[in-house]
C-alpha cells in the first residue's frame, strides 16, 4: 500500500541576489507517495533545483512546511537534517560530482562508511555496482570513466545505502541520448525494485516519457500535475558496464 | 575504522603536487630551523648549567638553614661530615666536596687585599671547581699541607707577592676577636677573568678553621652526572641532611644566572616561534586555496549527509599526511646540521672573545648542539602541531559549507 513520504504546504522560498529579493518558489503545495517517479519540469529559473533542495533537506524554506518522511523539516537542526540525508534521502547532481580521488568503488564506499555500516561495506558497494552492471568500472576512478559511466555511478551511490527518497537534479543534463536512456531505465527499474521513489528534474522530454508522474513548475507554483503511465522498463539495460566510449558523453 | 575517509585525505593532499610540494618544504625547512633552535638552546642550557655548577655552586649544595636569608659566610653546618656522607650514597653524584669561608684581610709588605678565604678539601676541590685546575705558576694545595695558600692571579698582583712569598691574613675570629696566620704562597691561578682571579684564596679546611676559631664545613658542594636531576637528588638529600641543614638546586643558588639562562632560552623560542608562525602561515593560505578549490566537493559531500565534525576530521587527516611528509623533510634536513653543531660545535669567540665572565661563571664560547632521539618526536611534534593549528580555520570553513548555496553557485 503507498503512503505518503513528501508534504509540503505553502512552501516558499525568497533569495537575495544583490539587493533585490527573488522568489524561487510561491506557495507550492504538493504530496509525493512512496514508489513514485516523478519529474518536476518547467522553464529554467521556474524553481526546479530549489524544490528539491528543500525536499532533500539541503535547504529550508522561506515560509510554509515540508514534511519528508515524517520528519518537519524546519523543526530539524542542521546536524538533524545531514543526519536524514544520510540515512534516507540519496542524491544524483547534474555534473556527476563523484568524488574524484577515490574509485567508483570507493565513491559507493564512503556513504556506507559515513552511515557507520562495518566490515561488510565494500561486499555491500560491490553488489550494488554488480546489480547496476557496473561490476567492470569498480576499481577506475571517475577521470578514467565516460560521462554516462559516472553518472551511472553516482546512481549506485545514491541507492547503495537503499534510501526511501531519491532525488535528481537534471541527471541527463551532461548525458547524450543513449546514454540517458540508459540511466533513465536504470533509476526506474530500482524505483520499481527497490520501492524507491524518485524525483527528478529535468528539461529533456525524452526523459519526461519515463516518469509515472509529472509536476510542472512555473515561475516558482505548481502550472500543472499529471499522471500517466510512462514506458515499461527494459529488462536489458543496453551499455551499462561497458569501458569508456572514447569522447563520449 | 574509517578507512575510506582516510584514503580520501590521503589522496587529496597529492592533488596539487606543486602546491603540496611548496607546503611541504615550507613546513620541513620551518621544522629544521626549529629542530636547529632547539638543539643548540638545549646545547647551551647544559654547557650554562656546567659551568655554573663547576664554577662553584655546584648542580646541590648543602648550607645551614639560615644561610639562604644571612648568606653569612660564617655559618656552619650543624653536621658537615654526616651531610657529606649522606650525600656519597646518592645516585648520579660525580664529585662532592665540603667548604667553609671566612672574610679576610691579605698583606704582604704594606698591601693589603680583602678577600673570601675559603677552605677546601684539596683532594676534591678541583672536581668541583674548575677554574683553580688553571694553576699558572706553582701547584695546588695538597691534602694535610698546612699554612698553604693558593690565590688569583689579580690577588697576587694587590699584594705585589711571588710564588713562595709568605702573606698574612687576619680574621675576625670566635667572640669577635682579631685572628692573623701566616700562609705561604704555594700556586697562581688565572682564569682569564679578571673579577674571577680577584675572588680566588683557598687553603685548607683545617688552616681557615684555625684562622677564623670556627670549625667544620659551611657547605657541601655535589656535582651531578645530570644536571637536569638536580630537583629530584635534591628531594632525596633533603630528608637525609642534619636537623639545621638544607640543600638547595644551582638555580636557587644563582637564581640570576638561572634567570640568564631562561631570558635566552625564551628569546631563541621566541625566533624559532615566528620561524614556524610564518610557516604556518603559509600552510594555511594553501590549505584555504585548497578548500576553496573543492568547495563542490564539500557540498556534495554535505549532502550526501557527511556531518561537519567529521568534515573537519577529514581535513586534519589531511594536514596530519602534510604533517608528516614536512616532518620527515625537516628531519633530513635539520638532522645533518645538528649532528655537525653537536659534533663541532658553534664557535662565538669572534664576538666574545676566548671566554667571557657572568655572574661569577666564565662561559666558554663554543657552544656544541644537543644530539638524540629526542629530535625525532620533537620534529614530528613541530610538523604535526603547526599543520594541524594551520589547518584548523580552513577545516572550520569547509564544514561551515552550505551544500544548497555552493551547489547553486557551482551551477
Amino acid at each position: 500500500m503507498n503512503h505518503t513520504i513528501v508534504v509540503t504546504r505553502g512552501l516558499t522560498k525568497t533569495f537575495e541576489v544583490g539587493q533585490q529579493p527573488v522568489r524561487a518558489l510561491r506557495g507550492v503545495d504538493l504530496e509525493i507517495q512512496q514508489g513514485e517517479f516523478l519529474a518536476l519540469v518547467g522553464p529554467s529559473g521556474s524553481g526546479k533545483t530549489t524544490l528539491l533542495n528543500l525536499l532533500g533537506a539541503l535547504d529550508v524554506p522561506t515560509s510554509g512546511e515540508v514534511t519528508v518522511l515524517g520528519e518537519c523539516l524546519t523543526e530539524l537542526s542542521k546536524q538533524q537534517r545531514a543526519e536524514l540525508r544520510l540515512r534516507s534521502i540519496g542524491f544524483v547532481f547534474q555534473a556527476y560530482n563523484l568524488v574524484p580521488v577515490l574509485t567508483a568503488l570507493e565513491n559507493i564506499e564512503f556513504v556506507l562508511e559515513l552511515q557507520g555500516v562495518g566490515s561488510e561495506r565494500r561486499a555491500r558497494s560491490r553488489q550494488v555496482l554488480e546489480e547496476l552492471g557496473l561490476g567492470d568500472l569498480a576499481h577506475r576512478r571517475p577521470n578514467e570513466l565516460s560521462g554516462g559511466q559516472q553518472q551511472r555511478v553516482a546512481v549506485a551511490r545514491a541507492v547503495a545505502a537503499r534510501p526511501k527518497l531519491v532525488l535528481a537534479d537534471e541527471p541527463t543534463a551532461n548525458l547524450d541520448g543513449e546514454n540517458a536512456e540508459i540511466l533513465m531505465h536504470m533509476m526506474r527499474d530500482l524505483g520499481e525494485s527497490q520501492r524507491m521513489t524518485f524525483v527528478f528534474s529535468t528539461h529533456d522530454p525524452r526523459v519526461v516519457a519515463h516518469a509515472v508522474r509529472v509536476v510542472t513548475l512555473v515561475d516558482g507554483q505548481l502550472a500543472g500535475d499529471e499522471a500517466k503511465p510512462g514506458e515499461a522498463p527494459h529488462a536489458i539495460v543496453p551499455g551499462i558496464g561497458k569501458a569508456p566510449e572514447p569522447g563520449g558523453a | 575504522m574509517a578507512w575510506v575517509a582516510a584514503r580520501y585525505a590521503i589522496r587529496s593532499v597529492g592533488r596539487n603536487a606543486r602546491r603540496t610540494a611548496l607546503s611541504v618544504a615550507g613546513i620541513g625547512i620551518g621544522c629544521a630551523l626549529a629542530l636547529f633552535m632547539e638543539s643548540l638552546n638545549r646545547g647551551r642550557d647544559e654547557l650554562f648549567a656546567r659551568m655554573g655548577a663547576l664554577s662553584g655552586a655546584g648542580h646541590l649544595r648543602v648550607v645551614p638553614a639560615d644561610w639562604r636569608e644571612r648568606r653569612d659566610p660564617r655559618l656552619r653546618l650543624a653536621d658537615w661530615q654526616g651531610d657529606l656522607a649522606a650525600a656519597r650514597t646518592l645516585p648520579g653524584v660525580t664529585a662532592i666536596t665540603a667548604r667553609a669561608r671566612a672574610q679576610v684581610l691579605l698583606a704582604m709588605g704594606n698591601h693589603v687585599v680583602p678577600v673570601e678565604m675559603v677552605g677546601v678539601d684539596p683532594e676534591n676541590e678541583p672536581r668541583t671547581y674548575r677554574f683553580v685546575r688553571k694553576v699558572q705558576r706553582g701547584r695546588y694545595l695538597r691534602p694535610a699541607e698546612k699554612g698553604a695558600v693558593v690565590v688569583g692571579q689579580a690577588v697576587a698582583e694587590r699584594l705585589r707577592a711571588e710564588l713562595d712569598d709568605e702573606i698574612l691574613a687576619t680574621a675576625v675570629g670566635k667572640g669577635g676577636r682579631i685572628e692573623s696566620a701566616m700562609f705561604r704562597m704555594v700556586g697562581i691561578v688565572s682564569t682569564g677573568s679578571e673579577e674571577i682571579d680577584a675572588s680566588i684564596c683557598q687553603t685548607s679546611l683545617e688552616d681557615l678553621g684555625r684562622l677564623s676559631g670556627l670549625d667544620g664545613a659551611g657547605e657541601v658542594t655535589v656535582i651531578l652526572d645530570n644536571w637536569r636531576a638536580a630537583a629530584a637528588t635534591q628531594a632525596l638529600l633533603a630528608p637525609r641532611l642534619a636537623a639545621g641543614d638544607q640543600v638547595l638546586t644551582w638555580s636557587e643558588l644563582s637564581p640570576e644566572f638561572a634567570g640568564h639562562m631562561e631570558q635566552d632560552k625564551a628569546a631563541s623560542r621566541f625566533i624559532s616561534g615566528v620561524v614556524l608562525l610564518i610557516v604556518l602561515l603559509g600552510v594555511a593560505s594553501a590549505q584555504l586555496a585548497a578548500v576553496l578549490e573543492r568547495r563542490r566537493e564539500f557540498a556534495v559531500l554535505a549532502a550526501l549527509g557527511m556531518s561537519a565534525g567529521r568534515m573537519v576530521w577529514v581535513l586534519l587527516q589531511e594536514a596530519l599526511a602534510l604533517g608528516l611528509a614536512g616532518g620527515l623533510l625537516g628531519l633530513a634536513l635539520g638532522l645533518p646540521l645538528v649532528w655537525r653543531v653537536a659534533r663541532h660545535g658553534l664557535d662565538f669567540s669572534r664576538y666574545m672573545g676566548s671566554s667571557f665572565a657572568f655572574q661569577g661563571v666564565i662561559m666558554e664560547p663554543i657552544i656544541y648542539g644537543d644530539f638524540g632521539i629526542w629530535m625525532v618526536p620533537y620534529v614530528l611534534l613541530v610538523a604535526f602541531g603547526a599543520t594541524v593549528i594551520a589547518s584548523l580555520y580552513p577545516a572550520f570553513f569547509a564544514a561551515r559549507t552550505d551544500p544548497a548555496v555552493a551547489l547553486r553557485v557551482a551551477q
